[in-house]
């Protein structure tokens, strides 16, 4: 397990290298700068200025040596500041990714307390209206955008019941309370399409397990079914989903930007959306490098639970 | 424009019939974060919005957008318009030393500095030396004279720094002392901007109370429009900034709930790019003018609230310079022999550039898609994300394009940045010789009404060259809750009217 653990942690180092720089000279493919985008339309800026600019921003030396300061830097541990703000990106990093951790927890936990039931239920009522209940519930999820949901859920819950407030964030240690409630309604909103997902994964995986032999023999020798759904199936029916549940946090950590938009959080994703917008090289790259690792991270996490899941699973 | 007169009625009875409170703290719902704290390293609305009541510009814009004192109490110029000196008030910065004359010849080198990344260098360019007599007293010597300066030194992201802070930190993205009405306590990046009450602020009101009335200034950020009308309507917040065009009627039918704004200084127009044919003839450019119906654009595409229509040129109706455009009753049948002539009797196809992100900018491009099928012209609208769209249009990558500019105040800004030959903000490459002589008398004339006739004859040339066709003039809505009072709309968008604003609890 140390050894497989070592060589995945090894294998992430090429894996970070490449994203930073695909990200990298992406960034430097689109057209405009961190000039253009100072300036906008209306100022009168000559060309000479813009170029003494783009000096002053770093901007004029080569592309490869551009790449190789930030990468010397950041495997210092300096990941720069902003070209914006001025800020300190590792700061402003830390800042955010705790509210993306607590929104991405949150959907998570709401989507699990609704797929795994449901998606146990529609299995062992298959053909029956729980279990078309159920397909309603993923065909909905599935179809709705979330933002439109989020907006949806603030008109109801905000501005017709007045139980919620429609958005805005409240670090978590400041406010514990307060910000778990001010969470509720992005995390619905994300929650709810994820469990259709894993609703459907949950369901089908639990119909392909209950065919399974060691499900007729716990069967034959008497157990209730309660027992055989629960002990014998869903423990065997879990590794999909959890590979699938994985994938999903993975890309909830990246960043939900459009939710963190309609809901005013501070979140990463649009961390690295604004970096993108005004050409903050060093915040896209920051955000980016974050959000990789921690997809990597979440990938092996994955992979230690399958081991906890099915002792079968041996890996040397 | 009717609400907007009726809020201003409003707004005026409220302040004759009620006394000003002390006390209390604004919540304000803004759309987006500051882009940088810095004010002279940033052009950005959102920066200057924020920061403009925690500095101070050395004269300032009243709501009328007519300039007075600032931090200068008053200023005299020479007669041959090249030396300019400014008599200081006793003022103190946050921190609580005194604001001095070196502060004001620091800040304003500090902005023309070419190693300092400031976006405005050119402001002051006809700057050549700045003089410190006293503690109070700071004279600016021009190398020709240069009329609009005092718009320059008005324009609130131009404020005055206080050296002493400047050099022990840099910069001023992470440290905020000003001498404004509000000082700067902390800045939670897309989570809040805190500001309270600067008790040693010089500013009074007309009955001897002391600026400003607020305890202070709470900044949430809400980017998601209908997030941020909810806000207002639930009285999550107590103001908020750009109400949405299909957001303004509803919040006006809420009674708890008053929507404040009306047409800012701006412009919006097809512009054409110079060097690209058919543009390079102002026959063409002339018929787009005649068929283009711009009440229809702010009828159907802004939904008749979102702005008025062009009836001049960069300059909007009602400002002293305005002019009449020729082009104020749509003439298709005028359009059409104007194309004939110059040699497109069926018309043609050209790549029409717009921009997906604002709707404003979006949306009148369909009209103006459907006006120019009547005269036989094709536009192939191609839609991309500001952030392409934008340093495609400085670049010169457009054939014509649906665009604009804000926050001008001086005739100058409206019409030397885009029309004068050799000026940078003159994106489309147009050049006229007329056009130049009159926007050169411009900037060494100083009577206001001789001025006009100069910016009237500019605007009237401009008109009939037609480098642009001139659509519209945005609005700006802001939405309050009805105890918040004394809040002054300025068209220039600026929020300088939290200085005055008080809590009627």
């Amino acid at each position: 397990m140390i050894i497989f653990l070592s060589r995945r942690l090894l294998m992430t180092i090429p894996t970070l290298f490449g994203v930073a720089l695909i990200v990298f000279l992406l960034m430097r493919a689109i057209p405009g700068d961190v000039v253009t985008q100072l300036i906008g339309v209306g100022e009168d800026v000559s060309p000479e200025r813009m170029d003494e600019l783009r000096r002053i921003f770093g901007l004029d030396l080569p592309v490869h040596v551009q790449f190789w300061q930030w990468l010397t830097a950041a495997l210092q541990g300096d990941l720069g500041s902003s070209l914006r703000t001025g800020r300190s990106i590792a700061t402003d990093l830390m800042l955010r990714f705790p509210a993306t951790l607590q929104l991405s927890a949150m959907s998570l936990g709401i989507a699990l307390m609704l797929a795994l039931p449901i998606g146990i239920v529609a299995a062992r009522y298959r053909g029956r209206w729980p279990d078309y209940l159920g397909s309603a519930f993923v065909l909905i999820g599935l179809s709705v955008p979330g933002f439109f949901l989020g907006i949806l859920l603030i008109l109801l819950f905000s501005l017709r019941l007045g139980w919620l407030p429609p958005a805005g964030f409240v670090p978590l240690f400041e406010d514990p309370l307060e910000s778990t409630r001010r969470m509720l309604l992005p995390s619905l909103s994300l929650g709810l399409i994820l469990a259709a997902a894993t609703t459907r994964i949950m369901r089908s995986a639990m119909l392909e397990v209950m065919e399974r032999d060691f499900v007729r023999t716990a069967r034959a020798k008497g157990l209730a079914e309660r027992v055989v759904t629960m002990r014998h199936a869903l423990r065997n029916a879990l590794i999909p989903v959890v590979t699938v549940v994985g994938l999903q946090f993975g890309s909830l950590l990246g960043g939900t930007v459009i939710i963190e938009q309609v809901f005013s959080i501070p979140g990463v994703g649009r961390f690295a959306l604004e970096g993108i917008n005004l050409r903050d090289y060093p915040v896209v790259q920051g955000a980016v490098l974050l959000i990789s690792a921690a997809f990597v991270f979440v990938n092996l996490l994955v992979d230690v639970l399958y081991a906890l899941i099915d002792p079968r699973v041996r890996y040397g | 424009m009717r609400t907007w007169l009726l809020v201003t009625l409003l707004v005026i009875c409220g302040a004759v019939l009620a006394q000003p409170q002390s006390g209390g703290v604004l919540r304000v719902g803004m759309q987006t974060d500051p882009v940088g704290l810095d004010p002279h390293l940033t052009n950005a609305t959102a920066s200057r919005n924020m920061l403009e009541n925690t500095y101070e510009t050395l004269v300032a814009f009243n709501s009328a957008i007519e300039i007075v004192p600032g931090l200068a109490e008053s200023w005299e110029t020479s007669d041959d318009l090249l030396q300019w000196t400014f008599y200081l008030r006793d003022a103190l910065w946050h921190d609580g030393t005194p604001v001095t004359a070196s502060d004001v010849k620091f800040s304003i080198e500090r902005i023309k500095d070419p190693d300092v990344a400031s976006p405005r260098s050119s402001n002051f360019a006809t700057v050549e030396q700045i003089d410190v007599i006293d503690d109070r007293t700071v004279v600016f010597t021009l190398s020709q004279p240069f009329t609009p300066l005092l718009s320059f030194f008005a324009s609130s992201l131009n404020v005055i720094v206080p050296q002493h802070v400047v050099e022990e930190h840099g910069d001023l993205q992470n440290v905020v002392v000003g001498s404004g009405p509000f000082r700067f306590v902390e800045y939670l990046p897309q989570t809040r901007l805190v500001l309270e009450r600067f008790d040693d602020y010089w500013g009074v009101d007309g009955d001897g109370n002391s600026l400003p009335y607020l305890d202070g200034i709470t900044f949430t950020f809400y980017p998601d429009a209908t997030a941020r009308s909810t806000a207002i309507q639930t009285g999550n917040v107590d103001w908020i900034e750009y109400v949405a065009s299909v957001d303004v009627s509803p919040l006006e039918a809420d009674p708890n709930v008053v929507v404040v704004g009306g047409p800012t200084a701006n412009y919006r127009a097809v512009q054409f790019n110079h060097e690209r044919p058919p543009f390079d003839d102002y026959r063409v450019r002339q018929a787009f003018a005649y068929a283009i119906d711009k009440q229809m654009i702010v009828d159907l595409a802004l939904f008749g609230v979102d702005g008025v229509v062009a009836t001049g040129a960069t300059v909007p109706p009602g400002n002293f310079y305005a002019v009449e455009s020729p082009y104020n009753v749509r003439d298709v049948e005028k359009a059409r022999e104007l194309l004939a002539e110059a040699g497109f009797p069926d018309g043609f196809e050209f790549e029409f550039y717009v921009t997906s992100t604002y709707s404003f900018l979006r949306d009148p491009a369909e009209v103006v898609q459907s006006n120019l099928a009547d005269i036989g012209v094709t536009a192939n609208i191609k839609l991309e994300d500001w952030s392409i769209y934008l340093p495609n249009y400085l670049a010169g990558e457009f054939t014509v394009i649906l665009t604009g500019s804000s926050g001008q105040a001086d005739p100058d800004a409206f019409l030397h940045t885009p029309f004068y030959s050799t000026s940078s903000g003159n994106w489309i490459s147009f050049a006229d010789e007329r056009v130049d002589e009159l926007l050169d008398a411009g900037r060494l004339e100083p009577d206001p009404s001789v001025r006009r006739e100069i910016y009237r004859e500019a605007q009237e040339r401009i008109l009939h060259v037609s480098p642009m066709v001139f659509l519209f003039h945005s609005a700006q809505y802001s939405a309050n809750r009805p105890n918040v009072q004394g809040y002054e709309f300025y068209p220039n968008g600026s929020y300088l009217g939290f200085r005055t604003t008080w809590l009627d609890n």
